[in-house]
């Protein structure tokens, strides 16, 4: 009988430089699966391999093969098997899942409900599958996870808040203007996350980025990998009209943007929003600008701010999602159970309704003649003697404990009880 | 046990009512799955909304608006559609804030107040004061819709400004879907009331030789019409962010609630 393996290491129990000499290559993603699936005890494959993560998922019908699957991981990593197993977790049977589930649902993750893990634990099983060392239980598991990684992120939103500063930008950006298409963006400066926040809009599909800095040569270089323009520095002011988005981040220590730009800004763009975002320290946009009608300005403090907040509503919204993980874990080991169950279950039920249909028959000659009536109520009761005495055993067998081997014993016990081979 | 056509106004009622409250409860519970409910429950007070409209054309033979309780239900009909085309484009929960209970209020008026199946004046049989009570009746319901956006894109505006968010800062879209819609709802609705209202004098004019009566159904109209209309002047200036368009949002539907509190009389 087959149970659930999982051995692996992730940002919490193993260094930086461990899990990079682990770390597997997408391109070489499938031969490591397929080198897994060939071990021996190894009936399916499946790994998992993010750069805070490197899990070899296995189902099998024995236990000892975790042995060999330590093994192949220390040989992979060109380390001692006692070097790597101090950073190593290895799970069993439901444990495999509900980590599996909490992975996928970004709960394992170093930032809390980050979506792009379950795209990851998606490629990682579907590579397994094209391959075809995925078996029925691991297929199960694959489909309830993905199943169970939705719920959470529909239910509780727990991806949707930003938690950093750039995105924290993006999220307001969006709660004033909706869809961030067709909008122009105005990067004053060259600063590291004015560079970011930018990059991040620019992936939202924003028309275009316009750069202005000091250093022409480098407000060019910079347009250039967003697709966009360089702006001559001295003529921000007629700029700031045109864009929708200002993001200023230079070393000037004075302000470049003040109300006059602004208010003028505003007239000549009919007074649609204009959003400014002032990361730079001192600031680069006079604070006065956040009081004029149609203009919002964050500076790195209120978006950091943004970003803590939204950390926390991310842990309250963790603590619903793994009340989601625990009800699935229980629903899906039920499942996996019962149909576990099944093939004992249906010899059973084979095993007496022989031994009733011999009796009955040897019963039926020894009564003699019966009108079909009496022959009916005979034939009902011996069948429901029989429901009877399976009930309990059949119950027992269903709902069982997911731990496979207390799951064994009592379904030889049964088979002995019964006499089934 | 039979069921009566009229049970389907209280069937609505009933889901109306749950919906809202499920809504209202998600204010405090920020849980999408309560949000959720609360719409089909309102979608399914809607189904037996729509019925019972039916019912009232069937068995009176004339569109459901020409006495209060009618009007009120068509009104609240025709706001929980506009409202429902809306969260198809646009997703918008936070609307239901206001138009949920706004939906509940004008059936609850329908099914208290006078008679539901009234048999038509045949003075009354005209095509123009069919038009006129036709178009005034979505003119005020896409007003109502405009003022429900409008005060979303004050709370938004508010919000970004003060960088405090609110219970409702999921729920409301963005400033821009906010702002859009009030235009264009309170521009559309105000189109169609005002030659809904020309209809009405037309019809009065025909029929009394007057311009209208002054009774308080046609103040409330006429009130409702200016102030609606500074509303909708103010909006297009971009002053959807001060206080003063609220107040005159509250005035402008305290306006419409009179007029149609004054069908009665």
């Amino acid at each position: 009988m087959k149970t659930l393996l999982l051995v692996g290491l992730n940002h919490r129990t193993a260094p930086v430089d461990v899990r990079e000499r682990l770390n597997i290559a997408d391109a070489k993603l499938g031969e490591t699966t397929n080198a897994l699936r060939a071990l021996d005890g190894v009936d399916g494959a499946a790994v998992l391999s993010t750069c805070n993560r490197v899990e070899a998922i296995v189902s099998t019908r024995d236990e000892d093969v975790i042995e060999t699957v330590v093994e192949w991981l220390a040989s992979n990593a060109s380390t001692h098997r006692g070097e790597l197993e101090k950073h190593l977790y290895i799970l069993r049977h439901g444990d495999v899942v509900k980590h599996l589930f909490r992975v996928a649902s970004g709960l394992d993750s170093m930032i809390v409900g980050e979506p792009q893990i379950g795209g990851q634990v998606k490629k990682a099983f579907l590579t397994a599958y094209e391959l075809g060392t995925l078996d029925a239980i691991l297929m199960q598991v694959y489909e309830q996870t993905q199943r169970v990684s939705k719920r959470v992120r529909t239910d509780t939103g727990i991806g949707e808040h930003a938690v950093s500063v750039p995105y924290a930008a993006v999220e307001l950006a969006k709660k004033i203007f909706g869809r961030l298409r067709g909008l122009q963006v105005l990067l004053l400066g060259a600063g590291d996350m004015g560079e970011l926040t930018a990059e991040h809009l620019h992936e939202q599909d924003v028309k275009q980025v316009f750069v202005a800095n000091r250093s022409f040569e480098r407000a060019t270089e910079l347009a250039q990998r967003f697709d966009g323009a360089a702006v001559q520095f001295d003529r921000i002011d007629e700029q700031l009209a045109n864009c929708d988005i200002v993001i200023a981040s230079t070393a000037a220590p004075h302000y470049l943007v003040d109300t006059h730009h602004v208010e003028r800004a505003l007239d000549t763009r009919k007074r649609r929003h204009l959003f400014l975002i002032d990361l730079a320290v001192p600031r680069n946009i006079n604070p006065a600008v956040a009081r004029i009608d149609g203009a919002y300005l964050y500076n790195i403090d209120d978006l950091q701010q943004v970003a803590d907040a939204n950390q926390g509503l991310r842990q309250q919204k963790a603590r619903e999602a793994e009340q989601i993980v625990v009800r699935e874990v229980e629903e899906f080991g039920k499942r996996l159970v019962a149909q576990d169950a099944v093939p004992t279950i249906l010899e059973l039920q084979q095993r007496l309704e022989s031994i009733r249909a011999a009796e009955l028959e040897k019963c039926l000659r020894k009564l003699g003649p019966m009108t079909p009536e009496q022959r009916e109520a005979v034939e009902q009761f011996s069948t429901q003697m029989v429901n009877k005495i399976l009930h309990y055993p059949i119950l027992q067998l269903k709902e069982a404990t997911d731990e496979p081997q207390e799951r064994e014993s009592l379904r030889r016990t049964i088979r002995k009880i019964f006499g089934l081979r | 046990m039979s069921f009566a056509p009229t049970d389907t106004l209280y069937v609505a009622l009933a889901c109306y009512a749950l919906g809202t409250l499920a809504a209202l409860l998600s204010l405090f519970v920020p849980a999408k799955r309560l949000q959720d409910a609360g719409l089909v429950l309102m979608i399914a007070g809607f189904a037996a909304h729509t019925v019972w409209i039916g019912v009232i054309c069937t068995r009176t033979g004339h569109p459901p608006i020409t006495n209060l309780p009618e009007a009120a239900a068509f009104m609240a009909w025709v706001v929980f559609a506009v409202e429902l085309a809306l969260w198809i484009r646009y997703r918008v929960y936070a609307a239901s804030f206001f138009v949920y209970p706004l939906v509940l209020l004008l059936l609850t008026i329908s099914a208290v107040v006078g008679e539901q199946f009234a048999t038509l004046n045949p003075q009354l049989r005209s095509n123009v004061f069919t038009a006129h009570l036709l178009l005034t009746t979505v003119g005020v319901a896409g007003l109502m819709i405009g003022v429900a956006f409008g005060l979303l894109a004050f709370i938004q505006d508010r919000a970004l400004k003060e960088k405090r968010r609110g219970r409702m800062w999921d729920w409301i879209p963005s400033l821009n879907v906010c702002k859009t819609v009030s235009h264009r709802a309170l521009a559309i609705g105000f189109s169609i009331y005002t030659i809904g209202l020309l209809a009405g004098i037309l019809w009065s004019y025909r029929t009394t030789a007057g311009l209208m009566d002054l009774r308080v159904k046609q103040i409330g109209a006429v009130v409702a019409w200016v102030l609606f209309g500074v509303l909708l002047q103010r909006y297009i200036a971009g002053a959807y962010r001060s206080g003063k368009t609220v107040l005159l949002s509250a005035g402008a539907f305290v306006a419409v609630v009179v007029a149609i509190l004054g069908i009665a009389r």
